[in-house]
């Protein structure tokens, strides 16, 4: 059971200080290749610095970190289509993403503020979840099979 | 009774969300896969999937760490945004401007999210994690995002263009 109640308790935390703090992982590229504004850009530098800090620390203090460095490592997928989906999906993601206005965490924040457009945005990104299951995962499959 | 008020900088946050994502992999089980702490598209599929196996008795499968009880991060995130809303006064309810453009957006974010396998977020903390293809990802990610932005000064231009002429 500790799973949930520890990633409740984390996202209830994330969630509190992203709406406090703006923090977006797109607007702050965004805003820097638009405007040259840096604000969102350095959280994006702190969670870099907390994450290698965090898992270099709890690696030497035992806690539980596997494989670390993960290096070419890609947990069963074979490599040629774990660098293809690399590719793809972040120029996708990246390009969609900042149509959107944009981080999926930020457009979350966003929505629990009461803004209707992003409940417009969370009812497409459920929907897609779905046909990501149920059409997408196939494609998936079939190019994994093609490349092996 | 007025609840203080809060202020924290990007700065901060990013580094206690990094810091935080190891700390949740090291010490409260959230692995396999690693580097799993936060995802914002990989924990909303755990959800969904997870509901509709066990309500609708699909077979869409889940990662390990979400097959008996799942990942609970998004309603979080849901819940910690609207107390901060609430509480310093900022949860209004706006009109929605352009749905269906968001909807679209909204669609294509989340299928190309789950190709690439992690959110902006893990992006980093997988990249952190040392691995060579999640930051061949990150950068392509960035890629996208310039241009994306591209976009959307060309949007903007030919708004204004057109009004000009108009």
């Amino acid at each position: 059971m500790i799973v949930p109640i520890a990633s409740l308790i984390f996202g209830f935390v994330i969630g509190y200080l992203g709406q406090r703090s703006r923090l977006c992982y797109i607007a702050g590229y965004r805003d820097y290749f638009l405007v040259r504004d840096t604000y969102v850009l350095k959280g994006m530098f702190g969670t870099i610095i907390g994450a290698v800090v965090g898992f270099t620390l709890f690696h030497f203090l035992g806690g539980n970190i596997p494989g670390f460095p993960m290096l070419l490592d890609t947990a069963g997928m074979n490599l040629k289509s774990a660098w293809l989906f690399a590719i793809v999906g972040g120029l996708g993601l990246g390009f969609f993403g900042c149509l959107s206005g944009g981080c999926p965490y930020r457009l979350h924040v966003m929505a629990s503020e009461g803004k209707k457009t992003y409940w417009a945005y969370a009812a497409g990104f459920y929907l897609g979840l779905i046909y990501f299951n149920v059409v997408t995962t196939r494609f998936l499959e079939m190019i994994v099979q093609a490349l092996r | 009774m007025s609840l203080p008020k809060i202020k924290v900088s990007a700065f901060t946050a990013g580094t206690v969300m990094g810091l935080g994502a190891a700390l949740v992999q090291a010490y409260f089980k959230i692995i396999p896969p690693p580097a799993y702490g936060i995802c914002m598209v990989c924990h909303p599929k755990d959800l969904v999937n997870w509901i509709a196996d066990h309500l609708l008795g699909t077979a869409w499968g889940n990662v390990t760490v979400s097959t008996t009880v799942p990942v609970l991060t998004v309603v979080g995130i849901v819940l910690g945004a609207f107390v901060a809303a609430r509480q310093h006064g900022e949860f209004r309810l706006e009109p929605a401007r352009e749905p269906i453009f968001h909807f679209i957006t909204g669609f294509m974010v989340i299928n190309f999210g789950l190709i690439l396998g992690s959110c902006p977020i893990r992006i980093i903390i997988v990249s952190s994690y040392g691995s060579l293809i999640a930051i061949l990802g990150y950068a392509c990610l960035i890629v996208g995002v310039f241009l994306g932005s591209l976009t959307l000064r060309w949007i903007a231009r030919r708004y204004v263009q057109r009004r000009a002429a108009a």
